[in-house]
């Protein structure tokens, strides 16, 4: 498993505490699991992902991820309604571990709360946050 | 019950070499490596792995009265119990079997090897050997016998696929005389230096070794006993051999994933402190020939015959390899009905079989359709009443998700276990 020091944690993105990625596209948002969440998972074998035009509100759950080893709920960083989902995940599921903040990319979210943004993490914040839990 | 957490030799190249760790039965393990426990999986079943079993536990049993203590406490009959022919347990010989507690419930699954007249080697699980030993010596009365826990005193690694002969070819003195004859649950050697059968397995770098056909994944393979001096250099010495035949350091994810398909049961998970009836591992008690009693008096015998109608611990398989939970909450079991009829202890991915037609096939499998290419299956253990038969299908339900599954008596088909050595050398 990765030390803190390794893992790959951009800063175009901002990171809930349940390590979800978030990425703003324009009028969109991007959504995956971040560095840390695939490394501690290990090998990612199923992805359920909910349907286009459902919608959460911010940390509520919106699919499964599922290892060799055990599954995971995923819960939304931030409310919105699902424009698109990554079906390439269903063939390749393993892409949420070789890439998961391209291509293991989740979901995109219309958000319709502009303040949930401002409760996620930067990914200096993130970084003591994951410091404070180990 | 300890505390504390204890380490292998092994656990710092575990920790340097990128592993996953987790605590299991009282140590810090490996679950995987950088590699993935897919990819593990994947490899005991083409080429080999290399597991660190340190964390297991071995007790020396020896005396006078060893057998006859043995036959008190263990469930196998020792008269009784190599091969089709129900043979007497000999020096070289070791049987799998289990320890119950006067309510016939389980204490722990062994293996009980005999090193020669009056010295017996118990392996059971990490963990177990205090609770074990003490179990033996608490039975042992006058009797003119010595129980010694030589937990944390043994290394053991376990090197299971069907390279894993090919690999040890390279690393064992004299290898063609060591594999002579070498049948599934025999073994060969001594670990203790000063045991007049050390030098007889050996490896080239001169450390003795008691070398077993045995193994917990159903897989062909050993387990390999050193003293704990000797683990890491064992392991990087196998390691650097296998690496031509790209053998992997594996981890107990793959471990587990790997058992399950071949349906071995998780001591105090799949078999535990409840009776020891109606589950499919029967040839562990000394049943006489028509199945009308015991061939010898053990602990837990009276109580075994006693014993109302009680669950039932059956295998299944599922139709893909989604998994449902086992602990925080449990899954359920439920019939065509949709009536609760028990609970799942046991569900992982075996990533290597996949359904085809009505059959499942492996990887390994001779007869696999073209272009075979599983996605894996969820397998494991359900404990139900009332009985279900093999070919039924019920659904396994936790606070996720639902899942529809098929009781079996087979899990991962075309296992090697068994496999004559001179066969998996040609591999």
């Amino acid at each position: 498993m990765k030390e803190i020091s390794q893992l790959i944690l951009p800063d175009d993105v901002r990171y809930a505490e349940d390590h979800e990625w978030a990425r703003p596209e324009g009028e969109t948002v991007r959504v995956g699991i971040d560095d840390y969440a695939q490394d501690q998972l290990g090998d990612v074998v199923f992805v359920e992902l909910p349907q286009v035009g459902d919608t959460f509100a911010k940390d509520e759950e919106f699919g499964t991820v599922e290892s060799v080893k055990a599954v995971s709920e995923l819960y939304m960083p931030i409310g919105g309604e699902i424009l698109a989902v990554n079906t390439a995940l269903e063939e390749s599921p393993e892409l949420v571990n070789s890439d998961p903040y391209d291509g293991g990319w989740m979901i995109e979210i219309i958000p319709n709360n502009p303040d949930d943004w401002d409760a996620l993490m930067t990914r200096d914040a993130y970084i003591e946050a994951l410091k404070g839990g180990k | 019950m300890h505390e504390e957490i204890g380490n292998t030799p092994l656990h710092d190249w575990h920790l340097s070499h990128g592993a996953n760790m987790a605590v299991f039965g009282g140590y810090d393990m490996p679950l995987w490596y950088p590699s993935g426990a897919k990819k593990e999986h994947l490899t005991v079943l083409t080429n080999a792995g290399l597991f660190d079993t340190s964390h297991m536990a071995v007790i020396m049993v020896t005396g006078a009265d060893a057998f006859e203590l043995l036959q008190l406490c263990f469930t196998k009959d020792l008269n009784t119990c190599v091969g089709k022919k129900k043979a007497p347990l000999k020096p070289g010989r070791c049987v799998y079997g289990a320890y119950l507690n006067e309510h016939g419930e389980l204490i722990d699954d062994a293996i009980v090897s005999q090193i020669e007249d009056n010295i017996y080697m118990i392996v059971v699980n990490a963990g177990m050997g205090g609770d074990v030993a003490s179990h033996m010596t608490d039975y042992a009365d006058l009797r003119d016998v010595e129980i010694i826990d030589l937990t944390d005193k043994i290394g053991k690694i376990d090197i299971q696929g069907p390279m894993a002969a090919g690999i040890l070819m390279n690393v064992l003195k004299e290898p063609e005389k060591v594999f002579d004859e070498m049948f599934y649950f025999t073994f060969k050697g001594h670990f203790d230096s000063t045991s007049t059968f050390a030098g007889t397995v050996s490896f080239t770098d001169g450390t003795p070794l008691l070398l077993s056909r045995t193994g917990y994944t159903g897989e062909f393979g050993f387990e390999i006993f050193v003293n704990p001096d000797h683990l890491i250099g064992t392991w990087e010495m196998i390691l650097a051999a296998g690496k031509k035949f790209d053998l992997i350091p594996c981890g107990l994810a793959a471990r587990d994933s790997l058992r399950a398909g071949a349906l071995l049961p998780l001591s105090h998970q799949d078999i535990g402190p409840w009776p020891f009836v109606n589950h499919r591992w029967l040839f562990t008690l000394p049943y006489n020939d028509d199945g009308t009693g015991f061939t010898k008096k053990f602990i837990g015998d009276e109580a075994l015959h006693n014993i109302e109608e009680s669950e039932h611990t059956c295998a299944f398989a599922g139709y893909d390899l989604r998994k449902v939970s086992t602990h925080d909450p449990v899954a359920y079991v439920l019939d065509s009905a949709g009536k609760e009829i028990g609970t799942v202890l046991t569900c992982v991915s075996d990533m290597a079989i996949g359904r085809h037609g009505d059959r499942i096939y492996s990887i390994s499998s001779p007869d696999k359709p073209e272009g075979f290419n599983p996605k894996g299956l969820c397998c494991g253990f359900v404990k139900v009443k009332p009985k279900l038969l093999p070919g039924q299908i019920v659904e396994l339900k936790d606070n996720r998700r639902k899942i529809k599954v098929m009781i079996t008596d087979d899990i991962r088909p075309d296992r090697t276990a068994r496999r004559p050595i001179k066969e998996m050398l040609k591999v």
